[in-house]
């Protein structure tokens, strides 16, 4: 069974239809690229897969491990093992980072009937994978991503997918903003946590991130459909020629 | 005649003091400015929100002794670990045997008002309706009226109080409806430093009207902090009105976490007559189902070099009402004001209403003043990236809801209070915020 099967999507955001009849599928195990030009549905796709208020399903199905998806609320979705990286990670003032990572953390194990973490051990859990990602103990005593730079922001993304371990990530434009040490200590991230039973699936833009996290499978995304899918040649063949072609086809 | 004006002539001849020509007389200024007024309408100013028709048909009877009950297990756990010295009203009536005074310094004398009503009046004298401007605050002209008993703290010169005070007013309504009337009064000599921590509860039983009033005189350099805990039944109606007259480079230090009451309402009104003065007023409020929640300020800057800051932060659910009116009044000489207030107000749920109305009212030219008011619902986006994280629905909402607070209560400079009022709204937000609001997040 594929880990996740997205098939003929249809959804619309504010009655506006996004997508319209995307087919997708991932094995665990794999990473995959999307890649397209602005306005073609890319964080739409990340937003419906993850349930977000105000994106709506009109058609189509969603398999997680064979489980509908659709029917889940998003926290639910998040326990059951999908996590998306969000391309503008969100400010709470008032929220320490530590206490944020803990209820995700134990809410998440809970739900796998694994043991809950206490604050002291917890912190442990979360230090050994902050040190990878050169995140700080201050860091973690701060209001979740309050006066974060963009790479601190990126980096904390890495961490809460490190934490909570997930089936399933979707890395939505996790290159937007970041020098190039940063985008390498956020691709060290993200390679260390690929794994035989995990997929991934990368939503960008540009090419520049699979070079650093180098995909099995790359697919084209235009006016909310995939329009073509290869190995990463087709990422650097992207790169060369632009979305022209795609965009024309489309129109 | 006005709704229970004749309750308060018929009983005050038999309070204590009364024959002492002062006495007599406060308490007939009283009478008379209430009678002149009656209960406050919706046409007065600092009342525009919050109505009083629940008390107009009178069913409310003074209550004549108070029922001999222990001290109570207080709603809150850690203000009880904190060393205080500690005054406890039943009904409005100060109960030796459960206070707690030992130990007070020379120059410290803190007491029932009956007593000293009693006994020394002439030290009540120079301040007892001198402070709350009855013209203005009519529910304080009917509690003058009912002038009877409380407590009264003296702080004399230069003395830093080793405690906090801690007054546990208790309303036990009995079977009835009741009305209670406590008068306090604080007054601080140069110099002095004090707390004072109140906590309002309600025994069960009928409805109860609970009307307070507190007069206080901070004089040059005196310090006084200030944090009022008002957990009262959904059966009472609870009306407080503090006055404070703070002279020169005195610092005056309000927090009132309200979430109990039918009708809870804090007013303060902060004279700071002399330069250098510094006031704060904040708090914190929830309410749910019908509840109204009112917190009215008046702060007048008369003098030059003095600021005043007020955060009100509150959160509504149900059909809760809350009521912000703040006026920062600045007079003609007050140059170098600094003043500014804001309230800020979560609306949980569609029917939940916040009326707020911030002003600005300023006669000098050199100052540096601001309001401002916001109301809003819980950020979606914050929201949706808590969900992201596996963390559920009410819970997500609980952390939220207790972020936008904590930034308020962090301000409380004493930690046992500031960690008990925390403790507080975590415990009503765990009662209160158990379902996902319909639709939300879906």
């Amino acid at each position: 069974m594929a880990l996740l099967e997205i098939r003929n999507l249809h959804a619309t955001v504010d009655g506006k239809a996004i997508l319209k009849g995307l087919n997708l599928t991932i094995d665990a195990g794999e990473v995959h690229a999307i890649m397209g030009p602005n306005g073609s549905g890319k964080s739409t796709l990340s937003y419906v897969l993850t349930g977000r208020a105000g994106y709506e399903v009109t058609d189509g199905e969603i398999l997680f491990d064979g489980k509908d998806v659709i029917e889940m609320d998003p926290d639910e979705r998040a326990r059951e093992g999908v996590f998306l990286a969000f391309q503008y990670p969100v400010e709470i003032p008032g929220v320490t980072s530590m206490t944020f990572l803990r209820t995700a953390v134990n809410a998440v194990r809970e739900h796998r009937g694994e043991s809950v973490f206490d604050p002291m051990d917890f912190v442990k859990y979360v230090r050994e994978r902050a040190t990878d990602l050169n995140i700080s103990d201050d860091m973690l005593k701060r209001a979740v991503n309050v006066g974060f730079s963009g790479g601190e922001k990126k980096r904390m993304e890495m961490l809460q997918m490190a934490s909570l371990e997930p089936r399933i990530a979707i890395l939505d434009e996790t290159d937007s903003g970041l020098d190039i040490d940063a985008l390498k200590v956020v691709a060290d991230g993200v390679n260390a946590m690929r794994s035989p039973e995990r997929g991934m699936l990368l939503i960008t833009h540009y090419q520049r991130l699979l070079d650093y996290i180098v995909p099995d499978h790359v697919h084209v995304l235009a006016n909310g459909q995939i329009v073509k899918s290869g190995d990463k040649a087709l990422a650097l063949e992207l790169e060369e020629k632009g979305y022209a072609e795609f965009l024309e086809n489309a129109a | 005649m006005q709704p229970y004006l004749a309750q308060a002539l018929d009983a005050s001849s038999t309070f204590a003091g009364a024959g002492v020509g002062w006495i007599d007389a406060l308490r007939r200024a009283g009478a008379d400015a209430y009678g002149e007024h009656g209960l406050p309408r919706r046409r007065d100013e600092y009342w525009r929100y919050t109505s009083l028709n629940a008390l107009l048909d009178e069913g409310f009877q003074l209550s004549e002794a108070a029922p001999a009950i222990g001290l109570p297990t207080l709603p809150h756990p850690s203000v009880a670990g904190l060393a205080t010295y500690r005054v406890v009203l039943v009904n409005g009536r100060v109960q030796p045997k459960l206070c707690a005074l030992d130990g007070m310094p020379d120059d410290v004398l803190i007491s029932g008002l009956e007593d000293l009503l009693a006994a020394a009046p002439d030290r009540l004298e120079p301040y007892l309706g001198q402070i709350a401007p009855l013209e203005d605050m009519p529910m304080a002209a009917l509690n003058t009226a009912f002038l009877q008993d409380g407590m009264a703290i003296f702080i004399g010169e230069n003395i830093i109080l080793d405690k906090p005070v801690h007054l546990i007013s208790i309303t036990a309504p009995g079977e009835g409806a009741m009305m209670v009337q406590p008068r306090h009064l604080v007054v601080m000599g140069q110099g002095a430093q004090a707390t004072l921590i109140e906590t309002h509860i309600t025994a069960t039983g009928g409805s109860s009207f609970n009307n307070i009033v507190t007069e206080m005189q901070l004089a040059e350099g005196a310090k006084l902090n200030h944090f009022v805990f008002q957990e009262e039944a959904d059966t009472s109606v609870h009306l407080s009105g503090t006055a404070v007259s703070l002279a020169a480079g005195s610092f005056y230090d309000s927090f009132v976490l309200q979430s109990g009451a039918a009708i809870g309402r804090s007013e303060i009104r902060a004279y700071l007559n002399g330069p250098g003065v510094d006031c704060r007023l904040d708090g914190v409020y929830l309410a749910t189902g019908k509840q109204v929640v009112d917190n009215t300020t008046y702060v007048e800057h008369a003098a030059p070099e003095c600021r005043s800051r007020q955060v009100y932060k509150g959160v509504l659910d149900g059909q809760a009402r809350g009521v912000f009116q703040g006026k920062v009044h600045v007079m003609r000489d007050a140059q170098k004001t600094d003043g500014n207030q804001l309230s800020r107000a979560l609306l949980l749920s569609p029917r939940a209403e916040i009326d707020a109305r911030p002003e600005l009212e300023i006669y000098a030219d050199d100052v540096k003043c601001s309001h401002g008011a916001t109301a809003g619902e819980l950020d979606e986006d914050a929201l949706f990236y808590l969900l992201s994280r596996g963390i559920p629905q009410a819970t997500a909402r609980r952390m939220l809801i207790e972020a936008f607070l904590s930034e308020a209560i962090a301000e409380i400079p004493l930690q046992p209070v500031a960690e008990d009022f925390s403790t507080h709204v975590r415990q009503w937000l765990a009662g209160h915020i158990d379902q996902p609001a319909d639709g939300a997040g879906s």
